[in-house]
């Protein structure tokens, strides 16, 4: 219990090991959630270095792209790419679980609102690829 | 008043007593009116929506599909990718795709710094740095994509 200034109460802070995240299995996922987050921002800064090639000419991005084909840059886009389809599907999964569903009187089951958000996932990414290699 | 002034409440456990008698002072009234947990809020599940709905194609694409030879070359040829860029609504979606996702990281990541490892102290350098990190990756991404 600590008082801050000016509180009229003493404000109950909680205290917990460090590694009260570690301790069991939805702790950890919790913790693994909030972590693949930085991967999300990793992309953010690598397609900003792709607009910076785009930006510098030709030659530029020609190199870029090269770069995109190595060996160890394939292997970090793999491991964003797991992150954020374990950010995604998790996100869903919450998802379900926060916001309920009504359809009329019924509730939507959980299972229906995730596979409805996985659909919405499949078309969003379906109409993104089309328009990024074929449009 | 600086970003760190406007953070420093954003994660308040309790409601301060309003001084009695004189009314909020332009201090407070500035305070509330700038309150930024439903604008760091509102971007931070904004980029939640985008990294969980467009983010992954692109990783796929840019990172994975590119490099294995998947593609048709003419996709991210220099003249497409040049003419794409260009288009003021591929602009604004590059904007976002961006920016958004930078906003979802700064909330996680600063809450992350105090709920899992437990540093308290250096609370607004953190708020800062964190925010501060997504207001300069919009501002750069506005920049390269009004120059391009």
């Amino acid at each position: 219990m600590s008082k801050r200034e000016g509180a009229r109460y003493p404000a109950y802070v909680p205290e917990y090991p460090r590694s009260w995240w570690l301790q069991t299995g939805p702790y950890r996922r919790f913790a693994a959630r909030e972590i693949t987050s930085m991967f999300v921002a990793a992309f953010s800064g690598l397609l900003l270095l792709f607009l910076f090639a785009v930006s510098r000419g030709r030659e530029a991005y020609e190199g870029f792209l090269r770069w995109l084909k190595l060996p160890a840059v394939v292997a970090v886009f793999a491991v964003i790419l797991v992150a954020v389809l374990y950010h995604m599907a998790t996100w869903f999964r919450l998802t379900a679980h926060i916001q309920v569903v009504r359809l009329g009187r019924k509730v939507v089951p959980k299972s229906v609102v995730i596979a409805g958000l996985f659909g919405t996932w499949v078309l969003a990414s379906v109409i993104v690829a089309y328009f990024h290699i074929w449009f | 008043m600086s970003l760190g002034d406007i953070l420093d409440e954003s994660d308040a456990r309790e409601v301060k007593r309003r001084a009695r008698g004189a009314g909020p002072s332009r201090e407070d009234r500035l305070r509330r009116l700038l309150r930024p947990e439903p604008v760091f809020w509102g971007l931070f599940s904004a980029g939640g929506f985008v990294a969980a709905f467009l983010v992954p194609i692109h990783v796929a694409i840019l990172g994975i599909a590119l490099a294995a030879g998947w593609l048709p070359s003419r996709a991210l040829s220099y003249e497409r990718v040049q003419h794409l860029v260009h288009l003021p609504l591929v602009k604004l979606y590059l904007w976002g795709l961006i920016a958004l996702p930078l906003y979802h990281w700064a909330h996680r990541f600063r809450f992350a710094i105090y709920h899992q490892f437990g540093i308290l102290r250096w609370k607004r350098f953190i708020a800062v740095a964190c925010y501060g990190t997504s207001i300069a990756g919009t501002a750069i991404s506005a920049w390269v994509l009004l120059r391009i």
